[in-house]
């Protein structure tokens, strides 16, 4: 066993866990912080994007253990009593999340890209998303929540592309 | 995961002092996006992990007397960041940009791609072209090995269990060398390359000078296509050279057939990356001059 | 409000106590998360006209605040987890399995296998799938065995110490050979056919000798995994009065309750299943997998069992879409009138029945497209293969088909020299057109739409 201390969602905690144990099984089984999705175990599906050192992974292709110290923000930590995250707003608005078992990874991977503070274009947009996958959707609602959220969180403006019906 | 015995060495001693201590039986981790699902899937415990990922000195990107050195630890998103790498060699922030998603590049490192020597790895061919150099450190001390020399099958470096991948160099008089890289999958983002190609060259007066060609996903290891860089080689720079050296590379490749493409589409994506890739450096040449 | 209230004789303003009340509190310490106070119905769900309006879904908060329970997310006293077996072999008759060197692995609280189970068979039509194959595995993701651990990685670390003896079967996997006579028959059925369907309409013979053309293609799809974002997953509660409660990522629960009293032998009223949000369904999860099993390993355990599925798992055992091997002839005027078509459906249903018999019929329905077709001939046969069986997935057959009646009239358009668009104007349902079951259809868009589709879209400046 190691013990581990991080901080999640701004909380420290410490955490004894066997060494194989990756971020996402503490994270969901130790804590109880089941927002983050288990969905392919091997990195490709991004339902288990969390933010670690401000910087988007898989919880599932990190070791606890390599975590130590750091400072982890999983999809409970967007939100707190008193004020509703823009982005989690924005996705609601747009219906952006139909099963919603991506949408944790997807808001998460948004916020990394939003903090990032540049400016950003849809394309942009999309490749920061390419890690997320969503069978629901077809990506198109998720990728207008982006753009709602991010014009409501930077005050910038993302021109509309040409809108398909006439 | 099978249980394993995990050690997380402070410096880089105290990781080769673990590496000889547990020698074979010990595995090297760092990004570990592709080591844990390999650990996932793996019938055996690999017995020791040696966890490098907190080791600063594995990173970092810097001018030294040889070159540009960029630390093994180095994720692809900081190499994807950093000022020397656009100034110097602006290629392999496309090829990080290719690795994976965001997710990936941002535990991933350099030298885990390498380390990995997957065929399809998208550093490899711009570090190839670039004649770029490793450092290894291992209990009996440093040796330095080209990346040729480095790769030896799939999955398979010449890297012994008790050895770490320290830093990779490119040579100092390659740095500024007008290159390009390219990566075809079967989408944008997060798709293992069918095939990538990247090619590097000096233009002198109006011919080709030092010209590299490098494709990764077409052999069992990332490789250079020396017939066609030949024909290349101090002639006059024309469409149509290019042409018939894409073509020459389509021979000296031995892509294989599976579900994610056929050998046919694969020679054609070689032909096509080899041409795309030699006419880039030579506008990326063309904008230096 | 009150703002001022009286403490030990003093009157404070409730600012300065609360005031107080923060340089108390421990710093650093953010809130837990709850749910936002501040926002009521959001702003789209206000609006009342329902049509040309965004709407909201009810459970979209929830998703996005990472709240939602799917089944995964949810954790009993004592819950252990079940690993499933698989065969890895297409077809072979299982000569013995050995679960005992499995029982004695650490952690292993208990093993299943196909012959424990009360009523070992399951299917929405045809009950022809066991839970656990006992005699024969009829494709690789066949279950075999099943081990309750204390540790997912136990659970699997016991699947490698089961020994099964397998003895090789002939492997059939391509359904055209499937159909034939000498085939090898999977289920030991007279024929690999397990379902025909047949429709016809009018003469087709005379509609292809009065046709000017007669085109003749075969079509074929692939199988397509539905892949939903979340695994199949189960938890199962055997209590001590004999009540299965299942928690499930089932999509049909009312069925899928039928289809577990029955394997289990128990009266319905014994089995409870509840069911929470499914994490994508998309038709793959509208069976029962691996409840009755996970139901058998908590009565012999007596603790709560949960069994995910890996994503290996989710590829392999679930269900996929048929694979269709569709041959098309269809007899043309030389104006581009669709005289007669005749049609042959031979749908790969895998392993096992599953939704096959609702797919061939609802594929042979459509088969012929919004066509008035006044001569038609569909035969349609769903055939067993010695691969993944194949079941619901949206749509139904219905794609399909699209694809080839599609195709078949693209290549009938460009080899008549007619434009597209104009062969099918020419061929589409009218109001009054009977469908090709005799369904007499009203309210008929379809040419309304084609025509202001291919206008949307710029069809018209496209094709110049």
């Amino acid at each position: 066993m190691t013990d581990i201390a991080l901080i999640v969602n701004g909380e420290n905690k410490t955490v004894s866990v066997p060494p194989e144990t990756t971020l996402l099984k503490m994270l969901r089984e130790n804590l109880n912080y089941t927002g983050s999705k288990l969905g392919c175990d091997v990195g490709d599906c991004g339902a288990c994007t969390v933010l670690v050192d401000g910087l988007a992974v898989n919880a599932c292709l990190i070791l606890a253990a390599q975590a130590e110290g750091k400072e982890v923000l999983t999809i409970e930590g967007l939100s707190t009593l008193e004020k509703y995250h823009p982005i989690q707003k924005a996705f609601e608005d747009v219906a952006a999340l139909q099963c919603g078992f991506c949408g944790p990874g997807m808001i998460m991977a948004t916020k990394a890209l939003i903090d990032q503070d540049q400016d950003l274009t849809k394309q942009e947009i999309k490749d920061a998303l390419s890690g997320n996958l969503c069978r629901c959707t077809g990506y198109t609602k998720i990728i207008e929540g982006v753009v709602d959220a991010y014009q409501e969180i930077t005050g910038k403006k993302i021109p509309a592309t040409k809108p398909r019906v006439a | 995961m099978k249980p394993f015995d995990f050690i997380q060495p402070t410096t880089i001693d105290a990781a080769i002092l673990a590496l000889a201590e547990h020698n074979p039986n010990v595995r090297i981790l760092n990004g570990g996006t592709d080591y844990l699902v390999e650990l996932k899937h793996a019938a055996q415990s690999p017995g020791v992990v040696v966890d490098v990922s907190r080791l600063q000195d594995l990173r970092g990107i810097e001018i030294i007397d040889a070159g540009l050195r960029i630390g093994a630890g180095t994720t692809h998103t900081e190499i994807m960041a950093d000022p020397l790498v656009k100034e110097y060699v602006p290629a392999m922030i496309d090829a990080a940009h290719t690795v994976g998603a965001v997710q990936t590049r941002n535990l991933g490192t350099l030298g885990g791609n390498l380390v990995t020597c997957v065929p399809s790895m998208d550093s490899g061919p711009t570090l190839l072209a670039l004649d770029a150099k490793v450092i290894i450190l291992g209990s009996k001390g440093t040796r330095q090995s080209s990346l040729t020399d480095f790769f030896i099958g799939p999955r398979r470096t010449s890297l012994e269990p008790d050895e770490l991948l320290l830093e990779i160099i490119i040579p100092k008089e390659n740095l500024g060398k007008p290159a390009s890289f390219i990566k075809f999958g079967l989408r944008k983002g997060q798709a293992l390359a069918l095939v990538n190609a990247a090619s590097a060259l000096w233009v002198e007066g109006n011919k080709f000078k030092d010209v590299r060609i490098a494709l990764g996903a077409v052999a069992p290891v990332v490789m250079r296509a020396t017939k066609a860089e030949a024909l290349l080689e101090g002639r006059v720079i024309s469409e149509d050279l290019v042409q018939e050296a894409a073509k020459i590379a389509v021979g000296e490749a031995k892509p294989i057939d599976d579900f994610r493409a056929s050998k046919e589409y694969r020679n054609d994506l070689i032909e096509v990356g080899t041409r795309r890739t030699l006419q880039a450096a030579l506008t990326a040449s063309n904008i230096k001059n | 409000m009150v703002d001022e209230v009286k403490v030990a004789e003093k009157t404070e303003k409730l600012e300065s106590l609360r005031k107080i009340d923060d340089n108390l509190r421990l710093p650093s310490v953010p809130e837990r998360i709850a749910f936002p106070k501040e926002i009521g119905v959001s702003a789209a769900r206000m609006q009342t006209p329902a049509v040309g309006q965004r709407a909201t879904r009810p459970d979209g908060r929830m998703h996005g605040l990472g709240q939602t329970k799917y089944i995964d997310d949810m954790f009993f006293p004592g819950m252990i987890h079940a690993k499933i077996k698989r065969a890895g072999i297409a077809h072979a008759k299982i000569k013995s399995i050995d679960v005992s060197e499995a029982e004695k692995m650490p952690g292993v609280m208990a093993t299943l296998i196909g012959s424990e189970i009360p009523v070992n068979s399951f299917g929405p039509s045809l009950q022809d799938q066991p839970l656990l194959a006992d005699d024969v595995v009829r494709h690789a993701g066949d279950g075999v065995a099943a081990v309750a651990a204390v540790t997912e990685q136990q659970a699997l670390d016991a699947l490698d110490k089961i020994k099964i003896e397998y003895e090789e079967l002939p492997n059939v996997f391509d359904p055209v050979e499937a159909m034939k006579e000498n085939a090898y028959k999977i289920h030991n059925n007279e024929s690999n056919v397990y379902a025909t369907k047949t429709i016809m309409k009018g003469d087709v013979e005379k509609g292809f000798a009065d046709s000017n053309f007669i085109f003749e293609r075969t079509f074929t799809t692939q199988m397509v995994e539905h892949v939903p974002m979340e695994p199949h997953a189960s938890i199962g509660q055997w209590d001590a009065n004999g009540r299965v409660t299942l928690h499930s990522s089932l999509g049909r629960i009312t069925l899928g309750r039928a289809d577990i009293a029955r394997t289990l032998e128990l009266p319905i009223n014994r089995v409870r299943v509840i069911a929470t949000i499914v994490g994508g369904n998309f038709g793959g999860k509208n069976e029962i997998t691996t409840e009755p099993i996970i139901a058998l390993l908590s009565k012999k355990t007596g603790r709560p069992v949960k069994c995910v599925f890996t994503r290996e798992d989710e590829f392999i055992s679930s269900t996929t879409r048929h694979p269709f091997v569709m041959e098309y002839k269809t007899g043309m005027s030389k104006e581009g009138k669709i005289m007669a078509r005749k049609v042959r459906l031979i749908c790969d249903g895998g392993a096992y029945c599953s939704w096959s018999e609702t797919t061939l019929g609802k594929a042979c329905i459509l088969s012929a497209g919004p066509y008035n077709i006044e001569n038609l001939h569909v035969d349609a046969y769903a055939v067993y293969t010695t691969k993944t069986m194949t079941g619901a997935m949206r749509g139904f057959g219905a794609p399909q088909v699209c694809f080839a009646y599609e195709s078949h009239m693209d290549d009938m358009a460009a080899e008549l020299g007619i434009e597209p668009l104009e062969i099918r104007l020419q061929n589409a349902f009218n109001e009054g057109s009977a469908s090709p079951t005799g369904q007499v259809l009203e309210a008929v868009v379809v040419r309304d739409s084609l025509e202001m589709a291919t206008e949307r879209f710029g069809w018209k400046e496209w094709q110049r």
